[in-house]
């Protein structure tokens, strides 16, 4: 491990000395507010270098040409937002259950962003999977940590089964992969697939197809994607609004991302098969979270199934990837699925985070609010919080001029364009226009949900109103955060949207990592 | 700073002034909205009489292959609608000057929102820009119904929201597979979203038929929806009923008509082929809704239902006008948008006023009210008049223009396969305007003429009041609760009072106030204005309406109609814009129509 590694690997490891420090000296002074806050200060610091590195990545790239880690935009990318989201649950997360385990929580946390963080830059199997468990071994901590009844136990249990199935799976997908290309480097992979398939009947061509399937199946279960979905609403339901956030928000950012370096990228000449599994995927995700999601009455199994709705629009954005990149016409070139995804899981985050946040801060220490009813005149008694949910409710429908609409507008201009090139250029590309259709009618019925939240927080009055205001400033300020992000966003969506594309772009081109980081240190300087 | 941006702004600052000021107070909260709101007309009308109309156009949201600018621009299609949204923002704050009793910071900051909105509907000349407002005044509108609506607001407001939203994902599709398909045939521009750039390039490199068929139905889903053409209409009459007047009022002034705008704007303007193909079906559509919107009009015993539907019916024409696809037609569907908004605008906000007074909706709970409030009634009887089409107001104008349109597209510009079918249609819009007459006529006889009749316990709280609003109303008018079931839906028990009754009873209800008046005067203006001079507002619109009329007469004139079986003419296979109906045959056809008449 050279100086140079340390330098790339410099923010993650903040998080992870931050996280340790506060295990160690929290185990002497536990119950203080002030680890939260000591928390914050390691994610800024950690974004600070991040931010910083740029400067100094060119020269350090050379060096770590051969290295497990992409230097590249999606990577500054992926870690950029787990920093962000990290920020937004230490803050949902500073008044818990049990205050005495406040630095047992925040540091759970701070791990868990590590590991997201490493997954994003990774572009090596072993990496990107101890990045993968990084998040999930310290999401079975918080799952424990978060209530002590029954509910939650069954919860950590289902999830810490389902999990370790989903690695195991994931694994198996992985030794494939490595039968197939000879390396763990992802871009070795690409190199020796883009040559096997050059004869596509061998038996290196069947073992990508199935590799592709198995680590679709594994870490669909990370995007809780159908039909690996089953757990997501049983463990939110019976965990609190932070770890269910936590649980909708990590491993999505976490599964997209892997998916879009190991799928999308390093396995050429499987586009089809990835094709048709995305689009299956994506509309069954799609169909089955917002119909389903319509019929909840507890706020976080109703969220679950949405999440698992917004993993299905995710999914598209990857189909768009796979038909654009398997076809020889010019004009798909420049489509570009991957953005579009990278673009909604950013903004799929913000809104999802905030409004778990918000939900926490409304309840107290002894109840939190479960049902919709419990939000009953919301609108009257808190109505800054209600204006925020009503924000993350309108932005996850994907109305403008929310973050959420330019989100829908970047995955569904990819899928009507692929529709409208005509089955000469793109295979199944009528298909498209039914994944379109079906998409903005889904977005029409999951309206119908995010309206009765709403509606009840603001047309609806009540004397015994389950809503204390009792979760914090450390919650509604997290609120209050990805709310103003969520507008801003929506009004001013070109740096977002650009930096997607140029993530997109250099994660496509690990070839040319330099050239991408060299425009990386570009913009630096222009900055 | 360019006016319409200024115009597009003031409500919105208005709304950060009403939060850092109002603190709470509805009363200077409904001062800052009204202030606001009259600067705004200020500068909408500066933008709408000024000798070239502004436009303004800065890039918004540009990264890889994207480029949504800030486009702005009015022209003579978004003219009016635009001055028009400026000044029924204006009646819709004074109309709720006293309604409004809770939360009113919250209220008006929500109409100036969607005052908002609307400007920005009529001006954007970016695609998504146009789709950003479109679907960004459902926001307001649907928390103006829902907490400020009657009884059964909840489901009212969740309904509008639903029944649109899913209409407009469609129109969204649509909107980028029109962008998306002109950047193709048209790549010189690389991707733009410009509705000008797209209608010129649409003009010479058209769309294929089956796209634009295709792409004429997407966007059909969603302007449909807001027109709202029959059958899907079934949103509107809940919405109008259960909104508060103001809200009633902007959604029957301005926001159905983004529909017919919708329609004009991109169906025709862009894709003319697919206009002319569905063209048959949207006319007897348009037909359906005239005769279905005023029969169920006349089987109504509520007054706001009873506008509701005769809106449904009213949008018929100016749908049916539309799609006459001729200059004189298309001009009076354009008239005819902005006439149903002024008179079915004042109509809810006259109806508003005398709902304030006795909280009733019910014909049957009311009766001879021109003694009671003379100027009141006055004022209903005028937007009365204009509603059904009386010469020398507005919607004279434009119903006449409409049926004019209709029956040269029906009798001399049909081809032969469709003559009887669209002469029928003309034929049963002009009954549609018989029965127009009659259910308001009726109307307003049984709730203005006869012996006085009004609900014993006018005055008391809201008619099936706010389950929160109960308390603080009681509070504020000292009344008893319990009178108000006991006699709100009474009506038998309060014939007595009608009978032979020489002098007035007594009563709290009071005659128009000089705000009420400062409210409708100006749209009555306009009723007899446009009913006089109908050319002041045509003028300015013509040349645009007619290069759109331009358009989608020359697909017109060259759509290949089906051939009417056996009887058509060997050899003569006409240009059908100019077929000429056979003297013999013409018979026939109007025997055949006037029997179908009869059978409807």
């Amino acid at each position: 491990m050279s100086s140079d590694t340390v330098s790339i690997l410099l923010p993650e490891l903040i998080v992870v000395l931050t996280a340790t420090f506060i295990y160690v000296a929290g185990a002497f002074l536990p119950g203080k507010k002030f680890w939260g806050a000591l928390a914050l200060v390691g994610v800024a610091a950690a974004g600070f270098v991040l931010a910083g590195q740029s400067e100094k990545a060119a020269a350090v790239v050379a060096a770590n040409e051969a290295g497990p880690l992409a230097v590249d935009l999606m990577g500054r990318y992926v870690r950029g937002l787990a920093l962000l989201v990290g920020a937004i649950f230490v803050l949902a997360a500073a008044r818990p259950q049990n205050e005495s385990l406040i630095p047992e929580y925040v540091g759970t946390v701070l791990m868990a962003v590590a590991g997201l963080m490493l997954v994003g830059g990774a572009r090596e199997l072993t990496l990107l999977f101890l990045g993968l468990e990084l998040i999930s071994i310290p999401t079975y901590i918080l799952l424990y940590l978060g209530r002590r009844d029954g509910a939650s136990a069954e919860s950590a249990a289902k999830y810490f089964f389902l999990s370790v199935l989903s690695s195991a799976i994931t694994l198996y997908g992985f030794s494939y992969l490595y039968g197939v290309g000879g390396s763990t480097r992802l871009d070795i992979i690409q190199a020796a697939m883009a040559k096997a398939l050059v004869t596509p009947a061998t038996t290196g061509a069947l073992f990508a197809q199935l590799a592709l399937v198995l680590v679709f199946a594994g870490l669909g279960f990370k995007i809780a994607a159908v039909p690996f979905h089953f757990y997501a609403p049983d463990v939110y339901q019976g965990t609190t609004h932070t770890n269910a956030g936590l649980l909708a928000v990590l491993p999505k950012i976490a599964g997209i991302a892997a998916l879009v370096r190991i799928a999308s990228i390093a396995m050429p000449g499987v586009e089809e098969t990835g094709l048709r599994v995305t689009m299956i995927l994506a509309l069954l995700t799609m169909t089955l979270g917002n119909v389903v999601a319509l019929w909840q009455d507890n706020i976080r199994r109703m969220l679950a199934y949405s999440s698992i709705a917004h993993a299905g629009y995710m999914l598209v954005g990857l189909a768009v990837d796979f038909a654009a990149h398997k076809s020889d016409d010019p004009a798909l070139q420049d489509v570009d699925g991957i953005g579009a995804a990278l673009f909604y899981v950013a903004v799929y985050s913000l809104a999802t985070a905030g409004s778990f946040a918000a939900f926490a801060y409304l309840g107290s220490r002894d109840k939190q609010v479960d049902t919709i009813d419990d939000l009953a005149g919301v609108g009257g008694k808190f109505p800054a919080v209600a204006l925020a949910i009503a924000v993350f409710m309108f932005s996850l429908t994907g109305l403008p001029p929310l973050a959420g609409f330019w989100g829908k507008f970047a995955l569904f201009s990819g899928a009507v364009k692929v529709g409208l090139a005509g089955a000469e250029s793109v295979k199944l590309s009528s298909w498209f226009i039914v994944l379109s259709i079906v998409g903005v009618l889904n977005a029409a019925v999951s309206a119908a949900y995010y309206l009765r939240i709403i509606g009840v927080m603001y047309f609806r009055e009540s004397s015994t109103s389950a809503a204390r205001g009792e979760g914090g400033s450390g919650a509604r300020l997290a609120a209050f955060s990805c709310a103003l992000l969520v507008i801003a966003v929506g009004l001013a969506p070109s740096r977002l949207s650009q930096d997607s594309q140029d993530a997109a772009t250099s994660a496509r081109a690990p070839a040319k990592v330099s050239a991408a980081v060299a425009a990386v240190a570009q913009v630096g300087d222009a900055r | 700073m360019n006016e319409l941006v200024v115009a597009i702004l003031l409500p919105l600052i208005g709304v950060g002034l009403i939060w850092a000021l109002a603190d709470g107070s509805r009363v200077v909260a409904r001062w800052i909205a009204l202030a606001v709101s009259l600067v705004t007309l200020y500068w909408a009308a500066k933008c709408v009489l000024a000798k070239t109309l502004p436009s303004y156009n800065i890039p918004w949201f540009t990264s890889t292959g994207v480029d949504i600018r800030f486009n702005l621009g009015l022209d003579g299609l978004s003219l009016w609608m635009f001055a028009l949204s400026a000044l029924l923002s204006v009646t819709a704050i004074l109309v709720s000057w006293e309604a409004i009793k809770e939360r009113g910071p919250l209220f008006y900051s929500l109409l100036l929102i969607l005052e908002s909105g609307m400007l920005g509907v009529f001006s954007a000349r970016d695609v998504l820009l146009f789709y950003v407002f479109f679907e960004f005044t459902l926001i307001p509108l649907f928390f103006l119904i829902g907490v400020w609506g009657s009884e059964d607001r909840r489901y009212a407001a969740v309904k509008f929201f639903l029944f649109t939203l899913a209409g407009s994902m469609l129109t969204f599709l649509g909107m980028l597979a029109i962008v998306l398909l002109h950047a193709d045939k048209n790549p010189e521009l690389g991707i733009t979203f410009s509705i000008p750039e797209i209608t010129a390039g649409l003009a010479k490199y058209p769309l294929s038929a089956t796209q634009q068929f295709w792409i004429f139905l997407a966007l059909f889903a969603g302007f449909a929806v807001k027109v709202p053409l029959f059958p899907l209409h079934t949103w509107l009459p809940l919405a109008h009923v259960q909104a508060p007047t103001a809200g009633s009022v902007l959604l029957a002034g301005i926001l159905l008509k983004i529909g017919t705008y919708g329609f004009l704007r991109f169906n025709m303007a862009m894709l003319p082929v697919g206009t002319v193909t569905c063209m048959p079906w949207v006319l007897w559509l348009s037909a359906g809704g005239i005769l279905y919107g005023a029969f169920v009009a006349l089987a109504q015993s509520d007054v706001k239902r009873l506008i509701a539907y005769s809106s449904v019916s009213h949008l018929g024409y100016c749908m049916l006008g539309l799609f006459a696809l001729n200059p004189l037609g298309m001009q009076g569907g354009v008239l005819q948008m902005i006439n149903h908004g002024i008179s079915t605008g004042g109509l809810f906000a006259t109806f508003g006023m005398i709902y304030e007074r006795y909280h009733t909706r019910e014909i049957r709970e009311l009766g001879g009210l021109a003694r009671r409030i003379p100027l009141l009634s006055l004022f209903m009887l005028l937007f009365t008049f204009s509603s059904i089409g009386l010469p020398g107001m507005n919607g004279f104008a434009g119903e006449f223009l409409i049926l004019l349109g209709m029956f040269q597209r029906g009798y001399a510009q049909a081809p032969a396969f469709y003559q009887w079918q669209w002469t029928a249609i003309a034929v049963l819009a002009v009954f549609g305007v018989v029965l127009g007459a009659w259910y308001m006529l009726w109307l307003y006889q049984r709730v203005f003429f006869g012996p006085l009749k009004e609900p014993a316990d006018h005055g008391a709280d809201d008619h099936g009041a706010h389950d929160h609003a109960a308390a603080d109303a009681h509070a504020a008018h000292g009344h008893d609760a319990h009178g108000h079931d006991a006699h709100g839906h009474d009506a038998s028990g309060h014939d007595d009072h009608g009978h032979g009754v020489a002098a007035l009873p007594p009563s709290s209800v009071r005659d128009m106030n000089a705000r009420e008046f400062w409210a409708l005067a100006p749209l009555v203006v306009l009723v007899f204005w446009i009913g006089v001079f109908p050319q002041t507002f045509l003028a300015p619109m013509q040349a645009d309406i007619n290069a759109v009329s331009t358009t989608v007469e020359s697909a017109y004139a060259a759509h290949e109609w089906p051939v009417k079986d056996s009887a058509v003419v060997a050899g003569s296979l006409p240009s059908p814009s100019v077929a000429q109906p056979q003297p013999a045959a013409l018979d026939a056809v109007a025997a055949e129509t006037l029997e179908f008449a009869r059978v409807e």
